[in-house]
Formats: structure tokens, C-alpha cells, sequence
């Protein structure tokens, strides 16, 4: 089966010859859940945008279901769902009113819009709230709305740019409920973008991280996991003065790393197998522990490794390339 | 591959036509909904129409040159409804413009959605609600006196003009939005559209104007356009007044769709 998306050197340069996109290779199996890290402005909704047809690749070329979005964009839209950042919906239609738009312009006859909005609605939990308007929906429900809009057709792909951003922890787990519901009983595509560490280990099977619109490190999140290094083993002492004695033991196994006083660190090339033999030796040495605590590297860690910098606030950037997005927009 | 539930006829006439059908039935229902949206296209035409009957109630018959005319009521109704259509169609731009801002636009791009009904089913919505809008305005007038000498072909005629020049304003009110992508900027036009209707006929007579003001008024397509619809309401006047007037709706109306879907195709090149 050909990937679901492909890319191969996609760029897109603004007005001003920011680039947003500079030269991404991307290879999605059908089936897979996809996600897309990175910070604010690091070129991650732009990328969306031109697979999903809204910008037009300044150089490289993506194919979409297997369509080339640049040749035959019209294709490509048949077979996606898309849903954007800001969750785009009239907040003076009801539910119901939008899922049977939705159903009329991807060409479903009056029925199958009527039985395909009813059935999203159950799906999605908006079964009461389909006859109010959106404007009362709550930012989960709202969120919810915009995915069952986006299924009308039964796409093959869905792009999700940044599904929870702003939604509170429990309509968070919601959303991610709904997304690994469509990929497991339907098998679409999913493509989605995130800021979030945890969304990313959470939903995708494998992750991409682009920074300043390059893909820096792409893999399961095991994988990049494994790539940053050793879990580390956190000892906290019972008594202070035992540091340097807990400290030639936890050499003797891996490498000593800077801890706050009272603790002991060092990241173990054999992970959880080696830490039973620690706990023994202490206890031969003398040293009485508090404390014991194998840290696996997170994402955060793969991010820092991989960029240089941290994933939360990178504000500038974002100011900067919103303002390029918008002046280019109106050629 | 499947591609959804559905394979689309490719380029269908029928399915562009229940697209724009859809958008404009959504248009019709977010304005009508919104009472910012619709109140002001009624509540200053009718105030104002209100005043100046009020105030010039004698003037007709008794200002030299003022066309023959039952009372001012009937020569001022054309004007609201003018008033209104353009009050109208810059709420339809800046409702084009809140769409592009909003992203509603973008959701109808990435979908298989007809070019055509993008632009179609916003102006198809003002449509409806200026037709509406010329025949309340119509009904109201009868109710406080006003008749229409045109009879029912009389009325038609009204609302085709309506209908056109709802077509003509919400196409450039799309214009704009599809320049600036900004509601604020096409809500901005609201006040040079103004000065452009009170230097025309659109509430006085050009008879009774004068000097500078008459050449400019004399040039105003407005004149022309209300004095268009006044012909069938009032008495008296030529069949020709009409004709020039709904050319000159029509040929607005034409070079509005054609600038806005040149615009449409233009920012829809940036898209594949």
C-alpha cells in the first residue's frame, strides 16, 4: 500500500524570504497516527497547510492519498478531513445545522447527510446539545464539533492542527479518546500537529520534530527516547554524608550526573536491569536510602537534545511568522 | 483506495448549484439571526425615510421642479430601499470577511466544495435578504399611504432591482474582503458609501438641486439606479428611467461578480 503522505523536500518561503517550511521529507503509512512536534512557529501549521491544499508548496511536492496536492488538489480534498487550529465554526448554527451543511457540500444527498449528522453527533457526545447554538458550546465541545465535522465524508487522512491547544486536562483526554477511537475502528490516517510532549507520546506512533521549519529527529517515541540516552537513577540519601560512598557505587554502573545535595544520579546504559545490583551494593556499603527513582528520558529531554532549546515559549517567532502568514495570504 | 463514503461527480452542475444553495441558505440564517446584522439595514432607512417624510411632507406641488408624486412617502421609499441594499451588502462583505478571518473560508477551501458557490452562495444569501428587505420596505410604505402606480409589475420590477443590486454592493462588499481578508476594512467603507447616496437623488429630487451638487448627483450612478425603482412607484415618469437604471444595476452587477471572482482566483492561487 503507498504511504498515505508523502513529501519529499516540501518548502514553503513567505513574503520577505522567511521560510517556514524548508525542505521537509515526510513518509506517512496508511493507518498510522502521526504527530507533529514542535514549538510555536516552527512551521508545523504550515506544513498542514499545504498538504491539506490550503498553501501551494514554493518548491518539493507532496501527495496526499496518493494525489499530488499540487496537480490534483481536488482529489486530495475529497479524501481529507481537516480540522484547523481555531475551530472554525458559526456560533449562531446549531450542531445539527452545521454536521447537515457539512453533509450537503461534500455532495451527500439529503438522507445520507441526515443519518451521517445523526450518527457523528452520538459519536462525538453532542447528541443533547445538537438544537443550541454553537456559541454555547464549551471549548471541548467545540473541538468534539469540529472533528465530527471533519468526518462527514468518512475521509481516508485527518489532519488535526493542534486539537487540544487551550482545552482543559478532561476534555484533553476526550479528544485524544476520540482520535485513537477513529484510527483503531475506522483505520483513517491521522495527522495531527502538537505542542505537547504528552499528546505527542500519548496518540502518535510515531513522532516528527521540526524546528525552524526542518524535521530534526523523526521515530516511535521509544525510539527517540532511546536516542537521548540512559534512564537516569535518581538516589535520595537517608543521611547527607553519605554521598560520596552512594556516589562510587552508582559509578561502578553508569555515569554520574549533577544532583541537588542529598540525592545521588548517574544514567544507567542498563536501564531498570541494573538497578537491583545498585540496591545491593548500597546496602553492602552501608548507605541508607530514602529514595529510589528510575527517570526515563521524556520527549522534553529528545526536544532539548534535538534543538537545543526547550518546547514551551518561543514567542517572537510565532508574532513573526503569523505576520508573514497573513501578508502573504492576499498575493 | 476509497475515498470516503462518497465519489463526487467531478465539475456536477447539480451539486454546485445545492452547494451554493447550502451556503447561502447559512448565510441567510447567520445574518438573520444576528440582529447587528439585520438592524441596521432596517432601522436607518426607515428612520430616515420616516424624517424626510416628515419634514418635506408639503414639498411636493409646492417646490417648483419636485416630480409629479402622490406624497413625499412615494418618492421616498425607493431611496430606503436603496439605503438598505447597501447597508446590506457591506454586511454581506464584512460577513465574507469575518469567514476568511474566522477560517470558515479555509474549511471550505480544503473541501470539494464548488469554486463558484464559495462566492455564489454568499451573494445568493444577500439575495434573499434584500428581496425581503425591498418588499417590507414596500408594504410598510402602502400601510402609511404610499401606492404603487406600477401595480404588481410594479413591485416586480422593485425587487428585481433589489435583487440585482444586492448582487452589485454584496460583490463588492466580497471585493473588499477578499482584498483586506479584514471585516473591520470593509465595515470601514460604510461612510464614503454614505456621502456617495446623499450626493445623489436618492432622497431629494435632482430638480430641486442645484450648482455643483446637481453635476455631481447628475453623475451618480445612484441617482439613476433609485430613480430607476421611483419610476414604477410614482407616477409619470418614463419607462426609459427604468431601463437605464436596471442597465446600469446589471452592468455594476456584472463587473462585481467578475472583480470578486478575479480575487477569489487570486488568493485561491496562493492554495493548490
Amino acid at each position: 500500500m503507498p504511504p498515505a503522505i508523502e513529501a519529499i523536500g516540501l518548502v514553503r518561503e513567505f513574503k520577505g524570504g522567511v521560510r517556514a517550511v524548508d525542505g521537509v521529507d515526510l513518509s506517512v503509512a496508511s493507518g498510522e497516527v502521526y504527530g507533529f512536534l514542535g514549538p510555536n512557529g516552527a512551521g508545523k501549521s504550515t506544513t498542514v497547510r499545504m498538504l491539506a491544499t490550503l498553501l501551494r508548496p514554493s518548491a518539493g511536492r507532496a501527495l496526499v492519498a496518493g494525489y499530488d496536492v499540487a496537480r490534483d488538489p481536488a482529489a486530495v480534498r475529497r479524501s481529507i478531513g481537516v480540522a484547523l487550529q481555531d475551530a472554525a465554526i458559526d456560533n449562531y448554527m446549531t450542531g445539527r445545522e452545521l454536521l447537515r451543511l457539512q453533509g450537503t457540500l461534500h455532495g451527500l444527498g439529503r438522507a445520507e447527510g441526515r443519518r451521517r449528522a445523526e450518527a457523528l453527533l452520538d459519536r462525538v457526545g453532542l447528541v443533547e446539545a445538537a438544537d443550541r447554538r454553537v456559541g454555547t458550546y464549551s471549548g471541548g465541545m467545540r473541538r468534539r464539533l469540529d472533528l465530527a465535522l471533519a468526518l462527514v465524508h468518512e475521509p481516508v487522512v485527518m489532519f488535526l492542527d493542534e486539537p487540544t491547544t487551550g482545552l482543559d486536562p478532561l476534555s484533553r483526554m476526550t479528544m485524544w479518546d476520540e482520535v485513537r477511537r477513529l484510527n483503531r475502528e475506522h483505520g483513517t490516517t491521522v495527522f495531527l500537529t502538537t505542542q505537547y510532549l504528552e499528546e505527542a507520546d500519548q496518540l502518535a506512533g510515531r513522532v516528527g520534530i521540526i524546528d525552524d521549519g526542518r524535521l530534526v529527529a523523526e521515530g516511535t517515541p521509544r525510539e527517540l527516547k532511546a536516542q537521548v540516552g540512559d534512564p537516569t537513577l535518581n538516589v535520595t540519601l537517608a543521611a547527607e554524608d553519605d554521598a560520596p560512598a552512594a556516589a562510587e557505587v552508582l559509578a561502578t554502573v553508569g555515569r554520574l550526573v549533577p544532583a541537588p545535595d542529598g540525592t545521588v544520579a548517574a544514567r544507567l546504559p542498563e536501564g531498570a536491569a541494573a538497578v537491583a545490583g545498585v540496591v545491593r551494593r548500597l546496602d553492602d556499603a552501608g548507605v541508607a536510602v530514602a529514595g529510589l527513582e528510575l527517570a526515563e528520558p521524556s520527549l522534553d529531554d529528545v526536544f532539548v537534545a534535538k534543538t537545543g532549546h526547550r518546547l514551551e515559549g518561543d514567542g517572537p517567532e510565532e508574532a513573526e511568522l503569523a505576520a508573514a502568514e497573513a501578508s502573504a495570504a492576499p498575493a | 483506495m476509497t475515498v470516503g463514503a462518497v465519489t463526487l461527480p467531478r465539475g456536477s452542475a447539480a451539486l454546485a448549484i445545492r452547494q451554493t444553495a447550502a451556503l447561502a441558505w447559512r448565510s441567510v440564517l447567520t445574518t438573520v439571526r444576528v440582529p447587528q446584522s439585520w438592524f441596521p439595514a432596517l432601522f436607518f432607512p426607515l428612520v430616515l425615510m420616516a424624517i424626510f417624510t416628515g419634514s418635506f411632507g408639503q414639498a411636493p406641488g409646492r417646490l417648483p421642479g419636485f416630480p409629479p408624486v402622490r406624497g413625499f412617502l412615494d418618492f421616498a421609499v425607493s431611496g430606503a430601499i436603496f439605503q438598505g441594499v447597501l447597508i446590506g451588502g457591506v454586511t454581506a462583505g464584512a460577513a465574507f470577511a469575518l469567514d476568511i478571518e474566522g477560517g470558515f473560508f479555509d474549511r471550505l477551501v480544503a473541501s470539494p466544495v464548488s469554486r463558484a458557490a464559495l462566492l455564489l452562495g454568499r451573494l445568493g444569501g444577500g439575495v434573499a435578504l434584500g428581496v425581503l428587505q425591498a418588499l417590507l420596505f414596500l408594504a410598510i410604505a402602502v400601510i402609511f399611504g404610499a401606492r404603487v402606480e406600477g401595480g404588481a409589475a410594479g413591485v416586480l420590477v422593485v425587487v428585481l432591482f433589489a435583487a440585482i443590486l444586492s448582487v452589485a454592493v454584496g460583490g463588492l462588499g466580497v471585493c473588499l474582503a477578499l482584498r483586506t481578508g479584514s471585516s473591520e476594512a470593509v465595515q470601514g467603507m460604510f461612510p464614503l458609501f454614505f456621502a456617495l447616496l446623499f450626493f445623489s437623488s436618492a432622497f431629494f429630487p435632482r430638480e430641486t438641486m442645484s450648482g455643483w451638487f446637481r453635476v455631481v448627483a447628475d453623475w451618480n450612478p445612484i441617482s439613476h439606479l433609485v430613480e430607476g425603482m421611483r419610476a414604477q412607484v410614482i407616477s409619470g415618469v418614463e419607462a426609459r428611467v427604468t431601463l437605464v437604471g436596471l442597465g446600469i444595476a446589471v452592468g455594476l452587477a456584472a463587473l462585481a461578480v467578475g472583480a470578486s471572482a478575479l480575487l477569489l482566483r487570486r488568493r485561491l492561487r496562493e492554495a493548490a
